[in-house]
């Protein structure tokens, strides 16, 4: 099989894309967010484009290795008919660049929308707060061959918008698919919402073509809409009789051009992508791809790293950072960035685990009390006495002997005295002066009290 | 009295706004009912407004330059709490949100509103007949029509029912109805004054301007109206010139040395009335110290097709919101003829298919009249000609739709190259007004004031 993609994603900005109306159209009351440009009420002409959303999208465009249009650029109109549509036309401009590529998927052409209202047909309402929201529309090159190369490419693709700092997530994403299999016709599926929609509605056409090429049933060209509620996709017209949208570049709005000297100053400040990044910290630092790409994801991790790497061992702080901080983080629900850990701190952190000042489980239960805290790392190793370092097997020698010394103790224990356990794990202490972990112990006494 | 000298008066309190807006109510009450300029009349917010103008006057408070000057507005641009109706059926409840830039500019400058004017629905037209609230008269020529598509304001005007209006323009529509009337019409650059708030015929040619019945009046509306509006994508940065300093008591400071082209293929198409009415015009001004050139322009007949392939496609995607979803009526089930017949064609050469060998050829076709008219205008300060080539017709003489196209032969030039033009009128064919036009580079909106100036001293004498 064969798949394209037609992404859509809203660019981060306080207003919208040719009036003054702010963006934050979900906390909003419905229809509060509006004027008579975004209503496009007669006589309503747009303002200026917004320079954030122009710029969002040059970066954007950028670091997914495009080309930027060195010709005029422009909004055309796109009409149709729907009640969510203000003007009966959606402004969407010309690519701003092309000739990209992510992971091996060349990127056709990047470009600005508008977003239309919200029909809301079961409440009889359109809320026009959404209308006039910048979007970026970032369309592929039929060059994924699986549903999982296809998410593999989305949750990177999404990761790029969340690095450059310009684009909502996920959240805000609508994606058409497209895609034809061997002796079939090219489909497009509409409505699509997130990656695992994409994943899911592209299995569940793949299966549903080759079982009618199966029963030797033609596969017409078509439009198809996804059902996110059921997992299936269902015909919504026949490609042939496709709308014309008759496309005029939009009067109102002059071409615009943008200066090599405004792409040079984007192109400069603009994040390194994360799937350029991953391959650097593979080469700058050793460390291995599985490792880079966990680190990677996210920007604010991956800029941790580098200020780490300047005073730990980039492995060993790959292995934690992968591991044990992604854990903590993952744990607590929060980002990275959420977590306001420093880099400082893991510094401090790793440096005692280098220097086996303390345990690898003291390691890890100190970067657990790490969220939202700013003390450091060894104020806390010293707050919850974790250091020094004992080795297991002299923990090991402590448990044998205790368990020797004190055959009392161990009658007690099989005959279910629960006191017995505690005055076992006191005397592996004094054998350890302390250093032993209380549950490590535990553990160690229960297995070889067993045997 | 001139219109400045009552400026003045009202400043100095010798005459009050409200004694000004009083005179053209009475006048409005008995008359409009014969013209049918208005469509609207608001009398209670424009006593108030006088009022407070008055008072501040007494009080010795700064006002604006159109201080107690009573405005008539088209029916297709916004002013709040106005029926903004396009004079179609399909906005017949729809009442004005917000001040259009040049509402709000009028009302700063406490010019004063008294209501919306008649028009051709969508301003597609160049009669008024096709209104749906009924045809405009011209008072100037009974029993014929005023011309188009801001008739209604031509003929509030006219009929001294106030003392400025304000058109739009988009292949003539201000100095057509200003011809047939015998008013003064001006159509400024395109871009020189702000669209917002302006209801769409086709957005590239469509320009606001004004009528008055002298120079000085449209001076006076220009230097309100004009300037950049960072709200409105198409409007230049410049500085306005000061349009009333070109109003000058000696005429032959305006027009001496003005160097004017004559455009023969103008006249060719022109009936011979109205040739003979414009040569003499232009052979005074030669007597008081205009230069005269002969110039040729072959692409005349490029020019109605043109404008109208690209009026029909933007006037097309303009009317989609009218989608009988949010203003009560579906624009094509309620529509007059000339409006659904543009709506169909600009749909129907707007097609993928076509969009090719129709669109994009006329804007083709358009950048290249653009060219020649930027070098014929290149030696010369204006072209001066007829504004508009027939006589008014009738009312309720049916004309096929290219006889009616007919007439903006003339006047679609200046929207196509986006050039100002301006209408004055010459003299009278068995009384009824002829209108001389000129047209200038972009931006020299001022000669044409001055121009303007100059030929209404001359013509007085």
């Amino acid at each position: 099989m064969k798949c394209g993609l037609e992404i859509h994603v809203q660019l981060e900005t306080d207003s919208k894309l040719f009036c003054t109306c702010r963006t934050n159209y979900k906390e909003a009351k419905a229809n509060s967010n509006i004027c008579h440009v975004c209503l496009n009420q007669p006589g309503a002409k747009p303002y200026p484009p917004n320079k954030k959303a122009l710029d969002g999208a040059i970066k954007i465009a950028l670091m997914l290795g495009c080309v930027i249009s060195p010709e005029v650029t422009y909004f055309q109109r796109k009409h149709y008919d729907y009640p969510d549509l203000s003007s009966g036309y959606q402004r969407t401009s010309i690519p701003i660049g092309d000739q990209g590529e992510l992971n091996g998927v060349r990127i056709y052409d990047v470009h600005i929308e508008e977003d239309p209202g919200q029909y809301k047909p079961d409440l009889g309402i359109v809320d026009f707060n959404r209308s006039g929201i910048p979007l970026i529309e970032i369309v592929t090159e039929p060059d994924m061959k699986s549903p999982e190369e296809a998410r593999k490419f989305l949750r990177e693709l999404i990761r790029v918008l969340e690095y450059s700092g310009s684009a909502r997530g996920e959240g805000t994403m609508r994606a058409d698919v497209n895609i034809s299999i061997e002796g079939g016709k090219r489909a497009e599926i509409k409505n699509i919402n997130s990656i695992k929609g994409a994943y899911k509605a592209l299995q569940f056409e793949m299966i549903r073509q080759k079982n009618l090429l199966k029963r030797g049933i033609t596969i017409k060209q078509e439009t198809r809409a996804f059902l996110e509620s059921q997992m299936i996709t269902v015909p919504m017209r026949l490609k042939e009789e496709a709308e014309d949208y008759r496309y005029i570049p939009d009067p109102d709005l002059p071409p615009m051009l943008a200066e090599n000297d405004r792409i040079e100053k984007i192109r400069e400040e603009m994040p390194e992508p994360s799937h350029i990044k991953t391959d650097r910290f593979v080469r700058e630092y050793g460390i291995n791809k599985d490792h880079a790409k966990v680190i990677t994801s996210e920007l604010e991790l991956a800029d941790a790293f580098e200020e780490v790497v300047k005073f730990i061992d980039p492995k060993f702080a790959a292995l934690w950072m992968r591991d044990d901080l992604k854990r903590v983080v993952y744990y607590n629900k929060m980002s990275f960035k959420e977590s306001e850990i420093t880099p400082a701190q893991i510094v401090d952190l790793l440096k005692m685990l280098e220097d086996k000042k303390i345990t690898a489980k003291a390691g890890k239960r100190i970067m657990e009390k790490l969220p939202k805290n700013k003390e450091m790392p060894s104020q806390i190793a010293e707050e919850m006495g974790l250091i020094g370092v004992v080795d297991e097997n002299i923990v090991l020698k402590a448990v044998k002997q205790a368990v020797q010394e004190n055959p009392d103790a161990v009658s007690d224990y099989y005959e279910g005295k629960k006191n017995a356990m505690n005055f076992l794990i006191g005397q592996v202490m004094r054998l350890t002066r302390g250093k032993a972990d209380p549950g490590e112990t535990h553990k160690l006494l229960e297995s070889e009290l067993k045997t | 009295m001139k219109l400045l000298d009552k400026s003045k008066l009202i400043k100095n309190h010798e005459i009050t706004a409200l004694d000004n807006l009083e005179m053209f109510c009475k006048n409005i009450e008995k008359n409009n009912g014969i013209y049918n300029a208005f469509l609207e009349i608001n009398k209670n917010p424009a006593l108030d407004c006088a009022a407070d103008i008055d008072s501040r006057i007494k009080a010795g408070e700064k006002v604006g330059k159109l201080a107690g000057m009573v405005v008539g507005i088209k029916s297709n641009i916004n002013v709040e709490d106005f029926h903004i109706t396009a004079a179609s059926k399909t906005l017949e409840n729809y009442l004005g949100s917000y001040d259009a830039t040049v509402v709000k500019r009028i009302k700063e400058e406490d010019g004063i509103i008294i209501g919306m004017t008649n028009m051709d629905e969508f301003a597609a037209g160049s009669s008024t007949e096709t209104s749906y609230f009924g045809h405009t008269e011209n008072p100037a020529a009974m029993g014929r029509i005023p011309g188009g598509s801001s008739g209604g304001s031509a003929v509030a005007v006219a009929s001294e029912m106030c003392d400025l209006s304000i058109g739009s323009d988009t292949g003539g529509s201000i100095r057509n109805p200003a011809s047939h009337c015998g008013v003064m019409g001006f159509k400024p650059t395109y871009g020189a004054v702000s669209r917002q708030g302006l209801l769409d015929l086709a957005m590239s040619f469509d320009q606001i301007g004004s009528f008055a019945s002298e120079a000085a009046g449209i001076a006076l509306m220009l230097e309100t109206i004009m300037g950049f509006d960072y709200k409105e994508c198409t409007t230049i940065d410049w500085d306005v010139p000061e349009f009333t300093k070109m109003i000058v008591s000696d005429e032959e400071s305006s027009l001496k040395g003005m160097k004017l082209g004559l455009v023969k293929q103008f006249f060719e198409v022109s009936d011979d009335g109205i040739v003979d009415i414009i040569e003499e015009s232009i052979d005074n001004m030669e007597e008081n110290g205009v230069e005269v050139v002969e110039l040729s322009f072959d692409y005349i007949d490029l020019c109605l097709p043109t404008y109208y392939l690209i009026n029909y496609v933007e006037f097309f995607s303009a009317t989609r919101k009218y989608d009988g979803r949010k203003y009560g009526h579906r624009i094509e089930e309620v529509c007059g003829d000339e409006v659904l017949r543009r709506i169909h064609t600009g749909s129907y050469i707007s097609q993928k298919e076509f969009s090719g060998k129709y669109y994009k050829k006329a804007l083709q076709a358009r950048s290249l009249i653009r060219k020649e008219i930027t070098k014929l205008l290149k030696n010369v300060d204006a072209i001066v000609g007829p504004t508009v080539p027939k006589l008014p017709h009738k009312i309720g003489t049916s004309l096929e739709p290219m006889e009616m196209y007919a007439y903006d032969i003339l006047t679609v030039i200046a929207n196509l190259a986006g050039i100002p033009a301006a209408s004055v009128k010459a003299g009278e064919v068995n009384g009824i007004p002829v209108g001389l036009q000129f047209q200038a580079k972009p931006l020299d909106d001022d000669k044409i004031v001055q121009l303007m100036a100059g030929f209404e001293q001359i013509n007085k004498i």
